[in-house]
């Protein structure tokens, strides 16, 4: 059994309680003007959730490059309306305060809904992960497969659960349902937990979401991948990849892809901070110490996807482009 | 079951090897649950790295006692200055505060902490009994059926408005309206939120309760002129006596502990339910089948019990769909599965085999938190309800610092520091104009769940309305919610008739 011994326990409570008080002290960079205070992240969902997992893995390695601690600050609500709202409206334009989301789902929320900021004001500049949509059902349900959904989808109108309406994994399934013929009906159950739990409980027929969420819990079964390849078959090993084998014509278009963004002020202002926050990135991927942390998140190293400006840049327009195509679908 | 007996003594002995995590953990919780705006939850997730360097047993273990104890903490500022801290004990000030106004604090604490821990003792042995018939709760009870519990709920506004009908679901509809501000569940559209972003997410809860219960209570304080408090300092008498009464009078009404608190337990394995809607039901059904229903509200113990033993039989409902499907029952539980997803602990059934220490450590680590919880916490009754002695110039101010801070903890916004005083205002009007606070406040609590479940339940029946009737478990408590509604009416054609 494995037991933490109570000197043990003592340590950890002195170590959290004397990092608690250094925390407080303002953090001082040596070597350089920038940056010269903590780093803040502004993050659009819950804390706890995957975003946070994802960020604190990121982050504690680049706060070791860039010689800085970085300050997650979550600010939940509307499909992540309320965090980039926030992050407009009162984050610095100095390169110290940045904003780490989910490209997916909330670039799709702008499509369905313009926020009130102009969205080139901000831009992702540094993309970590690609985790591909998925399919799932009850290892209870009568479908097996994604065959089996299609023609029982041609037969009834079938339920699934979705964490939002405007979220890649809705956006492939509605392109399915509309290449195929079934009749599906989207509920969105706001967040991967509820998500789960619908299909779990047998509320809805299947559900769909980024495949990390899903792929290792009981009682489910990803059955289709949203993805040209299934780097994770041993995991995933019932799930065809539905883009190819359905001619959905989709780009490639992670249900996972986040990425930290900064506002473009901040980049014009400050060319050289911006320079060294890509730099100090890029050695986030090669650092062994990233790849620990992502394990210990318990997301799969699979999934760790090095993307800078260029990519972001890609995945956004790509997205933008099928979310107008099939706004009248996302907005239900 | 001699092997059983042996596995069972094991698990205590097992656990008990945790005290040094549980002692800490149990007086952390009553601290946390006292204070309005902190919770079980939000201390788990402040305590996140603490819990994941330990081992999965001790890290739950550890969270376990924290929730459990909480829990209990939360009723000690709802009976003494009228703060529900949490959702769950929103309907313990009913019928503990006024006990509290007329210098009985010590024994309405009393009564508050007998009925936590024997409610909460029972229910965990319960559990640890039924866990496989638990378990399956959740897959019987979707939106529909969750429609019909949520409306037991807010049928409690009914009752509260008894003594004035039209002023009472005047509240409980303000409230409900209250409720529906921030963005709906299915578009997103957000609504009635004043170009507020804070309001987004839904009205805050915590600035709300505080509001309502605490800051109001204070402005009223000062209003007549603090005089209140000391005017009843004669009253209050302080000895063990009041203690020892408080444990009898509980005792007496073992039936009623019982069928509160197993109540609380079935609504606990609901997923989306929990401590709020908990000891709404309870109190509301207590009442009805009470045979003094008038004695509601002006510090009755029946009133008190039933809160408080519903709400901690939540806390053991909650662990059991999360242990065998994976799906937790409320917040806490919730935090507590990305811990154990942490440590790769794999939910299921046979999780109870594999690792019996995982499987039943949680209850039994329950169990014994409430019966430490029953010996650490009863002596302190006494000083608790010392807070009742402190003049009233002090405690008003008190209570209004406390509870914004309070009301700013939970996401850290300035904004809600201003809702909360909203809200006090809100609710200093509505006492002097006569509108029961709790009805207003059950509106914004259950209003949004009741929203979420109906939406759903249309949206997954593409708008049929029939939907609604759609279930033989559905239709059955329909059923069961007519007749509650009607039995305090028909308990007083019967008694007239006799």
């Amino acid at each position: 059994m494995n037991k933490l011994k109570r000197r043990k326990f003592l340590q950890y409570s002195t170590a959290i309680a004397a990092g608690s008080i250094v925390g407080s002290i303002p953090s001082i960079a040596f070597g350089s003007n920038f940056p010269s205070r903590k780093m803040q992240a502004y993050i659009p969902t819950r804390a706890g959730g995957g975003a946070d997992r994802n960020f604190r893995a990121f982050s504690g390695v680049w706060s070791k490059h860039l010689g800085i601690k970085f300050e997650p600050k979550f600010y939940p609500g509307a499909s992540g309306r309320v965090g980039y709202e926030t992050y407009m409206d009162k984050a610095s334009d100095d390169c110290h305060d940045l904003i780490f989301g989910n490209m997916g789902p909330e670039v799709l929320n702008w499509v369905v809904k313009k926020p009130t900021f102009d969205l080139n004001a901000y831009k992702y500049f540094i993309q970590v992960d690609a985790d591909p949509g998925s399919i799932f059902i009850s290892t209870k349900s009568k479908m097996k497969t994604v065959e089996d959904v299609i023609a029982e989808g041609k037969k009834r109108t079938l339920t699934v659960a979705t964490s939002r309406l405007a979220h890649p994994a809705s956006l492939g399934i509605l392109v399915l349902a509309q290449k195929t013929g079934m009749k599906i009906n989207l509920i969105p159950l706001s967040g991967g937990k509820n998500t789960r739990n619908g299909v779990l409980t047998g509320e809805t027929d299947l559900g769909v979401l980024p495949s990390t969420t899903v792929m290792k819990r009981k009682g489910l079964n990803v059955i289709g991948l949203f993805d040209e390849k299934n780097v994770l078959k041993k995991k995933m090993p019932n799930a065809i990849l539905v883009n190819t084998e359905y001619k959905l014509g989709l780009p490639p278009l992670p249900a996972g892809a986040r990425a930290f963004g900064i506002k473009t002020s901040a980049i014009e202002k400050h060319p050289e901070r911006y320079k060294k926050l890509i730099n100090s990135a890029k050695k986030v991927f090669t650092d062994e110490a990233y790849k620990k942390a992502v394990v210990k998140s318990k997301a799969p190293l699979e999934f760790i996807s090095e993307g800078y400006e260029k990519e972001c840049k890609a995945y956004v327009e790509n997205i933008t482009k099928v979310g107008q195509e099939y706004r009248s679908l996302l907005s239900g | 079951m001699e092997n059983d007996l042996e596995i069972f003594f094991s698990l205590i002995n097992n656990t008990l090897e945790y005290w040094w995590v549980i002692i800490p953990a149990t007086i952390l919780g009553i601290v946390v649950g006292a204070i309005p705006g902190f919770s079980a939850a939000n201390t788990i997730i402040v305590l996140l790295p603490l819990t994941l360097s330990m081992g999965p047993e001790a890290g739950m273990i550890f969270m376990v006692a924290i929730y459990t104890s909480s829990r209990l903490g939360a009723g000690i500022p709802a009976v003494l200055v009228n703060i529900p801290g949490t959702a769950g004990a929103a309907a313990t000030p009913l019928d503990g505060y006024p006990m509290s106004k007329r210098g009985e604090g010590q024994k309405a604490l009393s009564i508050s902490f007998t009925s936590s821990v024997l409610g909460g003792l029972l229910t965990t042995i319960l559990a640890l009994i039924l866990i496989p018939w638990l378990s399956q709760v959740a897959y019987y009870l979707h939106s529909v059926e969750m429609i019909v519990i949520m409306l037991f709920g807010i049928s409690l506004i009914a009752t509260i408005s008894s003594q004035d009908t039209l002023k009472g679901l005047i509240a409980g509809l303000f409230g409900l309206m209250i409720g529906y501000i921030g963005a709906d569940v299915v578009y997103e559209i957000p609504r009635g939120t004043f170009g507020f972003l804070e309001l987004y997410d839904k009205v805050p809860l915590v600035p709300a309760l505080v509001g309502l219960f605490a800051i109001s209570e204070a402005f009223v304080v000062i209003d007549r002129k603090m005089v209140t408090i000391q005017s009843q300092e004669k009253n209050i008498v302080h000895s063990w006596q009041q203690t020892f009464n408080g444990i009898k009078i509980t005792l007496i009404r073992w039936k009623h502990v019982i069928w509160t608190s197993i109540l609380g337990l079935i609504i606990g394995v609901i997923p989306g339910a929990g401590a709020a809607i908990a000891s709404f039901v309870a109190y509301q059904q207590s009442k009805n089948f009470s045979k003094t229903p008038e004695l509601y509200g002006t510090g009755h113990p029946e009133g008190l019990i039933a809160p408080e033993s519903s709400n901690n039989g939540v806390t053991s409902g909650t662990l059991i769909p999360l242990l065998i499907i994976g799906v937790p029952g409320g917040a806490t539980a919730a935090i507590m599965a990305v811990v154990l997803e942490y440590h790769g602990v794999q939910f299921g059934p046979d999780i109870f085999e594999t690792n019996p220490m995982l499987g039943y450590g949680p209850f039994v680590a329950m169990g014994i938190t409430y019966i430490i919880l029953g010996f650490l916490i009863m002596p302190l009754t006494r000083y608790f309800s010392n807070v009742l002695l402190i003049p009233t110039k002090y405690i008003a101010p008190l209570i209004i610092v406390f509870t914004l801070v309070g009301s700013f903890v939970p996401r850290a916004y300035v904004f809600d520091i201003y809702v909360a005083i909203v809200f006090g205002i809100i609710g200093y009007i509505a006492r002097k104009t006569g509108y029961h606070v709790a009805a207003i406040l059950i509106g914004v609590i259950l209003g949004p769940m009741l929203e979420n479940f109906f939406l759903r339940a249309l949206r997954i029946s593409q708008g049929d309305l029939t939907t609604l009737f759609s279930s033989s478990l559905g239709n059955t408590l329909w059923i069961l919610l007519i007749i509650s509604l009607f039995v305090p009416s028909l308990k007083k054609y019967f008694s007239k008739q006799k």
